[in-house]
């Protein structure tokens, strides 16, 4: 029953096993980096749905607001700066991407471990 | 047999959460340890101490302004490491995909975008100067501002884009955030508090409290103007092509 009331929490983890599987399964590294989105979408989903209160209000002293009405204000400005970090993260990753596709014209992780080898092998050479 | 692996193990780990989820105490029940401990006083008390109507403003730059600041310099951090891979533009020479493309976008579209962007940039500046008395604040604004130039930079490409905001009006201000966030800080070491104390005590005693939320508003500026300028500094390496990778049509 307690699962049922929470549901907002069991939701969030259930994102965040979607985003997991995800990163494990998909080949693709734009869709591994949409995955790994999703992962830090649901925390901060279950770090907000933490926060709640029932009926509450939000955490601003106007019009003689009640105090003990108002929901959690910290998660909330904990997530901030968890979402700033998030896009720090995309941001370095896509541009490592961009980066990746320019050298080898693909974004399979498969054929990007395949196709490594031999390169590593001809600068080895070379040196 | 690897994606069968991946599934039993993502099962296994969606039952254990659940687990603990149904062990978790009721949502939004007042007794709850989340809202028991410290908020009772933050709620109350924020408003005296921070001079900010907005609790969530006054814990982010003023209770924990430390966290905050290193968020700052995390994105500053971001920015450096992005053009480090990527590289910055050279004056003159800048474009991407949009500029070369065949297919121009319609006048409808282009109409549009330019009517709504000034409009977007407004929106984005009540945020930011409104962040202490109701919701947003200097990274909302921030982002939002980052936004509009996405739109504008799709649809008109990079050329003009960046001739909207040239690079050395967006270096300096890449910063901002950092810059206002650790002058404001050092004011209250030089009246004599600690560092990022914005009632610093002896100077600001017979001032007025409006003081200290001008002060805020400072910060709030700073913060969106940087990171909108960061924001679009990483578009804009992103989605600029070199010559030699992509040769011209």
């Amino acid at each position: 029953m307690r699962l049922l009331h929470n549901y907002h929490y069991a939701a969030a983890m259930l994102l965040f096993c979607l985003g997991l599987h995800t990163v494990i399964v998909r080949r693709n590294i734009i869709k591994k980096l949409i995955g790994l989105n999703i992962m830090e979408t649901s925390v901060f989903f279950f770090y907000i749905s933490l926060g709640y209160l029932e009926g509450g209000i939000a955490p601003i002293r106007t019009g003689g607001a009640d105090p003990a009405r108002m929901v959690n204000p910290i998660p909330q400005a904990l997530i901030l700066t968890g979402i700033v970090v998030a896009v720090s993260v995309t941001a370095l990753a896509l541009s490592m991407v961009i980066l990746l596709y320019r050298q080898y014209g693909t974004l399979d992780v498969d054929r990007l471990m395949r196709e490594e080898e031999p390169e590593a092998g001809e600068s080895g050479k070379e040196g | 047999m690897k994606k069968v692996a991946a599934l039993l193990f993502i099962s296994a780990l969606a039952v254990l959460l659940l687990f603990v989820v149904a062990g978790m105490p009721p949502m939004g029940d007042p007794g709850n340890p989340t809202v028991t401990h410290v908020i009772p006083r933050y709620l109350e008390r924020a408003e005296e101490e921070t001079h900010t109507v907005n609790v969530i403003t006054g814990i982010i730059l003023n209770y924990r302004g430390y966290d905050t600041m290193g968020e700052v310099t995390v994105i500053f951090c971001a920015l450096a490491a992005v053009l480090a891979v990527l590289g910055r533009e050279r004056r003159g020479v800048i474009h991407g995909f949009v500029d070369r493309s065949e297919v121009p976008a319609s006048v409808i579209v282009k109409t549009m975008v330019r009517f709504i962007v000034p409009f977007i940039i407004l929106f984005s500046v009540y945020t930011i100067l409104h962040g202490e008395t109701s919701p947003g604040g200097g990274f909302q604004g921030g982002a939002v501002i980052g936004g509009s130039m996405i739109i504008f930079t799709t649809i008109f490409g990079l050329y003009e884009s960046s001739r909207r905001i040239p690079l050395k009006v967006r270096a300096p201000l890449e910063g901002a955030a950092v810059m206002g966030f650790f002058l404001v800080g050092s004011l209250g070491l030089v009246g004599g508090g600690n560092f990022l104390t914005y009632a610093w005590p002896r100077v600001a005693q017979g001032l007025h409290p409006s003081l200290v939320v001008w002060l805020t508003v400072l910060v709030e500026v700073g913060i969106g103007l940087g990171g909108a300028m960061v924001l679009t500094s990483i578009l804009f390496a992103m989605i600029r092509e070199e010559e030699e990778i992509a040769p011209a049509s």
